[in-house]
């Protein structure tokens, strides 16, 4: 016992300094990063209690500090918008969808990929579904007018074989469904690339045991890939879940007109239309407080949950 | 100046400030203007505008002479140009930064780009240009604005002005007051801005004080009908009908045409709408009314939710913000587009050399209803031109002969270098004046042009010989039903919640008029608008008029 606690017993800092000091200066730049561009913006949020007007003062600081307290109006006006609950319902639909039919996609995708034995063959397919990650929004949208809308391929053979085209980008009934498929298409192959890793580091001599003792493909992939992968899997969903309240933003703004604000109003562009067109910064920070606060506590619970089933979850149990 | 209002009026009225000559109150009357809108009376500015002076000598009378606000026009181009400014403008100085608007692809920037290097050369200080997408330039503009993070000369649209939130405050604490360089006599320093009309200057107050340079308009209206004359066949329609049965005769799926760009703004007009202030114009009582009340704008509504409901829209336009309309009007997918007057001709310069027969022209205006139609315009200046607040005296002397030096009127070697470029590279020179070449083209994106103003004309180009008669003869058989405005001569900040309230009334009539909704969602509409700050704009608009004893 007392063994234990001495060696537990932390040295004094600064032998730690001495020893640790080469990993300390590398991790310096990204925390510099972090505290630079996250955590001083974040007190910016300050104007979510002020009715704020960048132009008091003579600089941006001054006009933080000049601007007035209003404590909680901005909340309540947010609050009292009924576009704003449209937008968070749309919001967490698309979530919640995208959550079955998009999340497991790239697990499935990268579960392929493995089982693919030449590795020029897999190379290359690899590359060609990493690719339209990097196309932006505009041209992944203006690709699915091209091919799908009312003036695209697929409407116009359709219509020479004389048939009428069915409205694919302008219907808002099956809005969902489209910006899903858009988003597979886009994203699928850059989330296989996490998985593709944690796969990599599933040690083969498990397979070859488990083979000679002659379980199947099958059994294989249950009792030895899923559960190799499940750290990964169930890190992926707990910060997914809080970006919950995040589903994008150009997306949702180009195809905003085509099926109307009824569906395709987001948290995001709800924050864009409402706050930053009509220059209403508190309005706005409200909404983003709000958006943040509840991505936060998705977190803490999912990860709490990830503890009770044995999982490492996004952080350990101290 | 701090504001002193109540914390928790955030969302409160103010009422109307309206701006007198009065002898202190010019100096910051418009605070309140953020949140509760403001007025300023543009005759009591007579103080701080500058003296008119004359073009400079050698200039050609126009060939045709013009109903005001149309500017005049030259059909032939001058034989012989001046030199309009003798003295280098720039002291070499640090380059001057500046952002400005354009349409289409960016041009090439800095050192890279000819026409560029050849203006900054004669301006001795160079200025660097940072070209934004014009079609998302407010939203720009409110980030650099709010971030106070704005260029040396920086140009606002006019049309973007009532876009921008609480713009008399960020014109206030972010801008120089250009009154004591520019006011009275002092604008003799800068004698090409002495030729621009005082109108346009007028304009340019904020806050009782002259705090921009204009860029007057040479056309007051905002949108015009544009159609492929080549392609239609036969004359443009004359009646609404006619429209509605050229667009379904043109309309061809299966070769992937179809008749129609949004026209909507159109449509209002050919329905006699209102479009003053964005659509406002008086009952018979004389209180003001918005376009979403008019029996007008119904009718438009309805006629333009039955252009989509057919089909005759082109479903690019239906499903993406990011449609290129100009390049289907170019390529001949859709017969009609609405834009502004500037569409015309580079478009005609450009398209007919890659098409034999190309030919774009307006359709004349007509109203739906039978009798005389009605143009919506203005006399507003086509863009601002700020300085940015706090360079110091000589500094701002040096970018205000920057400016002066960009402002030179056509006829000038300045214009003509400004407009395009260096004989040789950017143009070459034929016998009827100057022809942009591609490079031209490429280079020139009216960059110099969106930092100053000219006195302005309609300028022919050797490429297009009938656009300034056509134009010409358009507008000035327009201009005659160009509709009043009662509030002329008053220029309006409205209510931040008025502004705000525009946002879901928009939206929920592009749902009515794209068949998501039935057209008697119009009055719910209605209802929701005059709740969201629809009847303090109309209050505002009302007492304006009264306190100005009209």
């Amino acid at each position: 016992m007392t063994r234990v606690r001495s060696t537990r017993r932390r040295a004094p800092w600064r032998a730690r300094l001495r020893r640790d000091w080469p990993l300390l200066v590398m991790v310096l730049p990204g925390a510099l990063l972090l505290l630079v561009f996250h955590y001083v913006p974040t007190l910016g949020n300050v104007v979510a209690f002020q009715d704020y007007n960048p132009y008091l003062g003579d600089s941006a600081l001054q006009a933080l500090v000049n601007s007035p307290f209003i404590g909680l109006d901005n909340f309540r006006a947010l609050f009292s918008t009924p576009a704003f609950w449209d937008a968070l319902w749309n919001t967490l639909s698309i979530t919640a969808f995208q959550l079955v039919f998009f999340f497991p996609l790239p697990i499935v995708l990268a579960l392929l990929l493995d089982s693919v034995m030449s590795r020029r063959v897999r190379a290359f397919v690899q590359t060609i579904v990493y690719l339209p990650h990097f196309f932006s929004w505009v041209l992944v949208v203006t690709f699915f007018v091209q091919m799908l809308g009312g003036a695209g391929l697929l409407s116009q053979e359709l219509r020479q074989a004389g048939i009428e085209p069915p409205e694919i980008m302008t219907n808002p009934d099956t809005f969902l469904l489209l910006v899903t498929a858009e988003v597979v298409w886009k994203d699928v192959g850059w989330g296989t690339i996490v998985f593709l890793a944690a796969l990599s580091t599933i040690d083969p001599h498990l397979y070859e045991a488990a083979a000679a003792d002659g379980a199947g493909r099958w059994r294989r992939l249950w009792h030895i890939t899923l559960p190799g992968l499940r750290p990964v899997i169930v890190l992926l969903l707990i910060l997914r879940l809080g970006d919950a309240l995040s589903v994008g933003f150009e997306q949702f703004l180009l195809q905003r007109e085509a099926v109307g604000r009824q569906a395709a109003e987001v948290l995001d562009t709800f924050v864009y239309y409402h706050a930053i067109t009509t220059g209403d910064y508190g309005f706005g920070a409200a909404a983003g407080l709000f958006k943040a606060g509840v991505g936060l506590l998705l977190i803490l619970l999912a990860n709490k949950f990830a503890h009770l089933i044995g999982e490492r979850g996004v952080y350990a149990r101290s | 100046m701090v504001d002193t209002r109540a914390t928790t009026s955030r969302r409160a009225f103010l009422s109307l400030v309206g701006i007198s000559a009065g002898a202190g109150l010019l100096g910051g009357c418009g605070d309140k203007a953020a949140e509760g809108g403001a007025t300023q009376k543009l005759d009591a500015l007579a103080g701080v505008l500058p003296e008119q002076g004359a073009l400079p000598a050698g200039i050609p009378q126009p060939d045709v002479i013009s109903t005001r606000p149309v500017a005049d026009g030259y059909t032939r181009f001058p034989s012989s140009l001046i030199d309009a400014v003798a003295q280098q403008p720039g002291a070499g100085g640090k380059p001057v930064t500046a952002m400005t608007p354009a349409w289409g692809p960016a041009p090439p920037s800095g050192s890279n780009n000819g026409y560029l290097t050849a203006i900054n050369a004669k301006l001795g200080t160079p200025v660097e240009f940072s070209v934004q997408d014009g079609n998302t330039y407010a939203e720009k503009l409110g980030a650099i604005l709010g971030a106070r993070d704005v260029p040396d000369l920086l140009c606002v649209p006019g049309w973007e002005v009532a876009k921008l939130a609480r713009l008399s405050d960020a014109v206030k604490a972010l801008f120089e007051d250009l009154t004591p360089f520019l006011a009275g006599a002092a604008v003799k320093a800068y004698p090409m801005l002495a030729t621009l009309p005082t109108g346009a200057w007028r304009n340019a107050c904020w806050n009782g004080r002259l705090m921009a340079v204009p860029n007057p308009t040479d056309n007051p209206f905002p949108f015009t009908l544009f159609y492929r004359k080549d392609l239609l066949g036969g004359p443009a329609p004359t009646s609404i009908d006619e429209l509605y049965a050229t667009g379904k005769a043109v309309t061809d799926e299966r070769k992937g045409v179809w008749a129609f760009d949004d026209i909507f703004a159109m449509v209002q007009m050919f329905h006699k709408a209102p479009g003053t202030k964005d659509g406002w114009r008086l009952r018979a009582d004389g209180t003001p009314e918005f376009k979403y009340e008019t029996q007008e704008f119904r009718q438009a509504a309805e006629f333009m939710a039955k252009l989509y409901a057919e089909g005759l829209v082109h479903p690019d336009v239906v499903a993406s913000r990011g449609a290129d309309a100009k390049q289907l009007l170019q390529s001949g997918k859709i017969l009609f587009k609405q834009d502004g007057m500037g569409l015309w001709q580079p478009m005609q310069a450009e398209q007919q050399n890659v098409t034999p027969g190309f030919e774009v022209a307006p359709v004349p205006l007509f109203a739906a209803g039978g009798g005389a139609p009605l143009a919506w315009g203005d006399d507003e200046p086509i863009s601002y031109t700020f300085v940015k607040k706090g360079l110091g005296k000589e500094r701002v002397e040096e970018i205000l002969r920057i400016v002066n030096w960009c402002s030179a009127p056509f006829g000038t070697n300045e214009y003509n270098l400004r407009e395009f470029g260096a004989e040789g590279k950017q143009h070459t020179r034929g016998p009827d004046g100057p022809v942009k070449t591609d490079l031209g083209f490429k280079e020139i994106q009216n960059q110099y042009f969106f930092i100053s103003g000219r006195s302005p004309v309609v300028q022919p180009t050797p490429q297009t010989p009938k656009y300034v008669p056509d134009m010409l003869a358009y507008a000035n058989a327009s201009v005659t039903n160009l509709e009043k405005d009662p509030w002329d001569g008053l220029k309006f900040e409205m209510p931040a919640k008025y502004k705000a309230g525009l946002v879901p009334s928009d939206d929920q009539i592009n749902d009515i008029l794209r068949g998501r909704r039935p057209l008697a969602d119009l009055d719910t509409v209605v209802t929701a608008w005059r709740a969201n700050g629809g009847d303090e704009a109309r209050e505002m608009l009302g007492k304006a008029l009264a306190d100005s004893g009209r």
